[in-house]
């Protein structure tokens, strides 16, 4: 990038956001510009900071199942998931092999849902507008599917200690597996309407290129980790649940520039139907709910549990005093590490391509703030 | 295979520092390392030079102890570490000294720069060599609220948070089994 000597003298401030379309929510960006170049991106964040730590301190852990909902809105049953594995872990409890694959069903169409609306939500920001009215007739249907079974569309409190809620029924397992068939020749409309756009292509091949070394030092995970070529996903580095018996690829990507972590989005789709059709098939009967004591005590001593929510590693880690509040927990979320890079990968760049770089890791604010 | 992992463990063991293998199955991570202040910056470098990636740093509040030192400030920092290429999480625990500050890790792992400001949003732990040490989470006019450091009453001493000692004692006879059940992620 050259700077005159004109524009030396006239770098400016630019807030970008708190209400800024392409924050996604109340993230604002403090940018130092020249012209129309990014000299130093500097992310502030706590604009929805609800210390949700502090709520899990406070109450029994049962009551604290709602709040794991409420930081990742968009993909919240693999953070149901996380939550009640790591009391199961803590206190011993064995979940029953159904429940285990209904968990999996719902929490692998969790994360097609929060990938469909990633998918509309990205063009949109780079100035396409269709794919997000695609993205979302998709996507409802999904909200469909699991209002049915889990009673909410958005923040799903539907997993309890040893089990789910409630059972699911013929016509969860038909309208999905109905749904897995359309979207398979949906995959197709998009790969038209957007991969192979010249338009697409431009904005995003070779922007925000994330070295694995950078990605290392800043904990990035997820999709945006495999961006970069680095096959980390939990499922199958630390499986957790019943993932092992399933067959599935986890999809890399070459060089970390935004097409890239499009393209990792776009193949995880396919892989995470190929999840659920081998769930359907093999979804054994019993029981969906192991019998738990009622309140739960955790153990002194702290114990850790990892998932892989839309956007990467999810941990928990929890200290536990031997009664039935949790002593501290903490939520180790992936958006924020994912975004932490922003200042590094953000110098001298231009505006435009830092709004493809935010679309393209896939922000959900309220789950950074916590 | 196993062969693999055993050597992996022993590279690995931070032999410098006081380290403690765990029950996977029951912690949710494989090794324990008990840390001195001036040993957090040598032992995040040992971590990055190994290829481990920085999961979080935190804190926690426990009731303060009369050491041979001085009485400690309750706080501990905690850090997790882990790897992209096999399952091998690590957390590294440090007691806090009164003073309330710990040395900074981010020109090591720059990931840790909001780690850090976070833990001091909330616990008033000020990192030594941080460059930018504002409040992260919180609003700026609370650089003296900490909402998670608990009341005095509501204090517990760190005896009674950690793991029973003969729950560390164990450990040693499943090695074998952890090990094995290692291997067939790596397949």
């Amino acid at each position: 990038m050259l700077e005159s000597d004109f524009q030396k003298k006239n770098r400016f401030f630019l807030n970008m956001g708190p209400q800024h379309p392409s924050t996604h929510g109340v993230l604002l960006i403090v940018l130092e510009m020249s012209g129309e170049y990014v000299l130093d991106p500097q992310p502030v964040l706590g604009f929805i900071h609800r210390m949700h730590e502090k709520m899990a301190e406070s109450r029994p852990c049962q009551s604290f199942m709602p709040n794991t909902a409420r930081m990742d809105y968009v993909c919240a049953l693999p953070y149901n998931h996380g939550y009640v594995s790591l009391v199961e872990r803590k206190a011993g409890i064995e979940v029953p092999r159904r429940a285990e694959y209904i968990r999996v069903i719902t929490s692998e169409l969790n994360r097609v849902a929060s990938h469909l609306l990633w998918l509309g939500a990205y063009l949109l920001d780079l100035g396409a507008f269709t794919p997000i009215l695609y993205g979302f007739d998709d996507r409802e249907h999904i909200l469909d599917i699991l209002e049915d079974i889990t009673g909410s569309r958005l923040t799903y409190c539907y997993y309890r200690f040893g089990g789910v809620n409630q059972d699911i029924d013929d016509k969860f397992v038909d309208s999905t597996r109905a749904f897995i068939k359309r979207l398979r020749k949906r995959f197709v409309i998009y790969e038209k309407l957007v991969t192979k756009n010249i338009i697409f292509i431009k904005r995003t091949e070779n922007i925000g290129i994330v070295s694995p070394d950078m990605a290392l030092r800043y904990g990035m995970t997820g999709p945006n980790l495999r961006g970069s070529g680095i096959a980390y996903d939990v499922r199958k580095n630390e499986p957790y649940s019943i993932y092992p018996e399933f067959d599935f690829e986890v999809p890399v990507g070459e060089q970390g520039d935004c097409l890239d972590r499009y393209m990792v989005r776009v193949r995880e789709m396919e892989q995470s139907l190929r999840i659920i059709e081998q769930a359907l098939d093999r979804l054994p009967e019993g029981p969906v709910r192991a019998k738990v004591p009622k309140n739960i005590k955790l153990s002194p001593g702290d114990c850790n549990f990892a998932v892989e929510a839309a956007r990467g590693e999810l941990s928990y880690y929890l200290v536990g005093d031997g009664t039935g509040v949790p002593y501290r927990l903490k939520v180790r979320v992936p958006s924020y590490s994912n975004l932490s890079c922003l200042p590094e990968l953000g110098r001298g760049i231009l505006l435009p391509d830092l709004v493809s770089i935010l679309g393209s890791f896939d922000l959900v604010i309220p789950e950074m703030d916590r | 295979m196993a062969q693999e992992t055993t050597n992996f463990k022993q590279d690995i063991l931070f032999h410098e520092f006081n380290a403690t293998e765990t029950d996977y199955n029951q912690r949710g991570y494989h090794l324990e390392v008990a840390l001195e202040v001036n040993q957090v910056r040598k032992f995040a470098q040992k971590a990055y030079d190994q290829g481990f990636f920085l999961v979080f740093v935190t804190g926690f509040h426990v009731l303060p102890e009369e050491t041979e030192e001085g009485t400690t400030s309750g706080l501990n920092g905690v850090y997790q570490f882990a790897r992209f290429d096999r399952l091998y999480r690590i957390k590294g625990q440090v007691s806090v000294p009164e003073d309330m500050s710990l040395p900074s890790i981010c020109d090591i792992y720059q990931g840790a720069d909001w780690h850090e400001r976070e833990t001091r949003d909330l616990y008033g732990i000020n990192f030594e060599g941080h460059p930018n040490l504002k409040p992260l989470l919180l609003s700026d006019e609370d650089t003296d609220f900490h909402p998670l450091l608990k009341e005095e009453k509501k204090l517990k001493s760190l005896e009674k948070v950690s793991w029973p000692p003969e729950a560390l004692e164990s450990v040693d006879a499943d090695t074998d089994a952890k090990a094995s059940s290692t291997d067939s992620i790596d397949s």
